[in-house]
């Protein structure tokens, strides 16, 4: 790989080297204007005083937040939220993370179809899994819709995260260092507790963090396997269809907060976890 | 196999004694619950949505269990979903093209321009707004681009337009503008990993032998981030095949797509209807992906900090 400064690239290659690397700066700016834009005007909205939000935006006020604390439904909402994405969250990670192992380690047969089926999901589009797990739950099983039925559908889309996030560190990892510790007399069980898990525990907690964020914010899944309890996304859909809500704004701000310090979090988490399996001395095996 | 070591001594792995089917099966135990999942929450039921998929409703919204395809020829045969069907195609070839332009000049500026460290931030501040909530994200554009939204009220008080306009909301451009907004950060992501893998001195050598820097771009750079461009096409495209949210916040009445004509279908309670189109879409999906598995690189998206 070329190093980044290059003596060439001093050089003016086109007369238009220039204004072309001016263009695309700007163009940059505008794409980051425009990703930013919606997320600008949710905050700013949350803060206007008019009941219908819109500009010119009227006095800060917090008058928006206050009615979200004093919405029995929505702390209702927030709090099924909340459960769901601990208990999916936490499946998801333990299921992952042994799913992970044995996909990268365990020669299992046909490992390039199971990686392929395990990807399925995540890139199949969720309206068709919501729709078949409604027929599913609903008709095949004739089952009661429930926060049971909004977890297994969460299920299927957090469990495949985990398993690509944790089966690409394994990839990744030295088992010179495995087998360093066998030597020295460890049990695979205690390699594997006292060295292995360590290691690629960053990458194991950024698999749960990225679970409950996909946890909190579903709604296409949600929406169709969820039952009489709503989730904070489902809640807003129905609030947002019946008319103009400020408090959405509200609600919208406080979650956005709420994913970006656990989004954060796994960045930290996932930088980490490379740092660790970062060093590729990978043994041909 | 082993790996050689200085002075001539060999590093065997320690070998796993081979085992009966027993101590195989123990060995995948932990493979299960994944699997169950995999199996009994995504696999099973899309079977049995191709079985429901068959069956008709009758005048009373009853499910009656005799065979046959009336549903996928009803389809067909009716121009408004046909013409609903293609129109999303159109949708999804237009967004997926705006979003690998706007995205390969972002990526090539990082990819070329911006030092590594610099990059990596960069990405990682454009793909924030993705983790963030999707459901949300669409409720305010539908704040900015409404007939009383952010846009209007600016143009407005610039003296542009004198009275509100409808331009841009309730219509297939505002789905457009939103759909290019939630799918140009993948696009971004996925062409940045491919160019941050190419050296640029490759443009400048190529260009020393005569070639024009148009044609060094076509014959030199194109090819090797040929995989790259590929999936993001494929991560762009295919989810637009199951948007309804979008049409349905910003698209109006004629802006549907048809995801939103398997969520009609469903609260209609017309569930073989709704299963026949949600499997037609559901197996495109699966050979689109099954045909490009190779380039599906999941981990360029979602297992990058």
């Amino acid at each position: 790989m070329a190093s980044r400064v290059d003596p060439l690239e001093t050089m003016p290659v086109s007369r238009f080297a220039r204004s072309i690397r001016r263009g695309l700066r700007l163009w940059f700016a505008a794409l980051i204007a425009f990703l930013y834009l919606p997320i600008v005007f949710m905050i700013a909205f949350s803060f206007d005083d008019s009941s219908t939000p819109g500009l010119p935006i009227q006095g800060p006020t917090l008058r928006w937040y206050d009615v979200m604390l004093h919405n029995r439904q929505l702390l209702r909402a927030v709090g099924n939220t909340i459960t769901v994405a601990v208990i999916v969250a936490v499946l998801a990670t333990i299921i992952g993370t042994m799913a992970a192992f044995v996909l990268v380690r365990g020669g299992i047969r046909y490992r390039n179809a199971t990686r392929v089926a395990f990807m399925l999901p995540i890139m199949v589009p969720g309206v068709l899994i919501g729709v078949s797990l409604l027929i599913y739950f609903a008709r095949a099983a004739d089952l009661q819709l429930s926060l049971v039925t909004v977890i297994a559908g969460q299920l299927v889309v957090t469990v495949p995260f985990v398993v690509l996030i944790v089966a690409s560190r394994l990839q990744g990892f030295d088992r010179f260092l495995e087998w360093a510790a066998a030597d020295l007399g460890a049990s695979p069980r205690q390699a594997i507790r006292h060295v292995v898990l360590p290691l690629i525990a960053p990458a194991i907690l950024a698999g749960a963090l990225i679970s409950v964020t996909l946890s909190i914010d579903e709604f296409v899944i949600t929406w169709f396997t969820v039952g009489s309890q709503p989730t904070l996304p489902t809640y807003i859909y129905t609030q947002v269809k019946f008319g103009v809500t400020p408090e959405v704004n509200a609600v919208a701000t406080v979650m956005l907060v709420a994913t970006l310090l656990i989004f954060a979090s796994a960045s930290v988490a996932l930088g980490r976890a490379r740092r660790v399996t970062g060093r590729r001395r990978r043994p041909t095996l | 196999m082993t790996t050689e070591i200085v002075g001539g001594a060999t590093l065997a792995p320690p070998r796993s004694v081979d085992d009966g089917w027993a101590a195989r099966l123990r060995r995948l135990a932990p493979f299960l619950p994944a699997a169950l999942i995999l199996v009994g929450l995504f696999f099973v039921p899309l079977g049995v949505m191709l079985f429901f998929s068959f069956w008709r409703t009758d005048e009373n919204l009853n499910v009656v269990p005799t065979l046959g395809l009336q549903n996928y020829a009803n389809f067909f045969s009716n121009p408004a979903y046909v013409r609903t069907l293609l129109k999303t195609m159109l949708m999804g070839a237009g967004v997926t093209v705006v979003c690998l332009v706007t995205a390969f000049a972002v990526a090539y500026f990082l990819a070329r321009y911006v030092s590594r460290q610099w990059a990596r931030v960069a990405l990682l501040v454009i793909i924030v707004p993705f983790w963030t909530s999707y459901l949300l994200r669409v409720y305010s554009w539908q704040a900015i681009l409404g007939e009383r939204g952010a846009l209007n009220q600016v143009l407005m008080s610039v003296g542009l337009i004198s009275e509100p306009s409808r331009l841009l909301v309730y219509n297939d451009i505002a789905t457009f503008i939103v759909l290019v907004y939630v799918y140009v950060p993948f696009a971004a992501l996925v062409l940045y990993a491919s160019l941050e893998r190419f050296d640029f001195t490759q443009l400048t050598a190529a260009q020393d032998l005569g070639a024009r820097p148009d044609q060094a771009f076509r014959h030199v750079l194109l090819p090797q981030i040929r995989p790259g461009l590929i999936t993001a096409c494929i991560f762009v495209f295919i989810p637009i095949l199951g948007e309804f949210l979008t049409p349905a916040m910003v698209g109006g009445a004629q802006g549907l797509l048809i995801a939103n004509l398997i969520t009609n279908f469903f609260g209609n309670a017309l569930i073989p209807e709704g299963a026949a189109l949600s499997f037609m879409i559901a197996a495109f999906v699966v050979v689109l992906l099954i045909v490009f598995r190779k380039y599906l690189r999941v981990e360029d998206v979602y297992a990058r900090g």
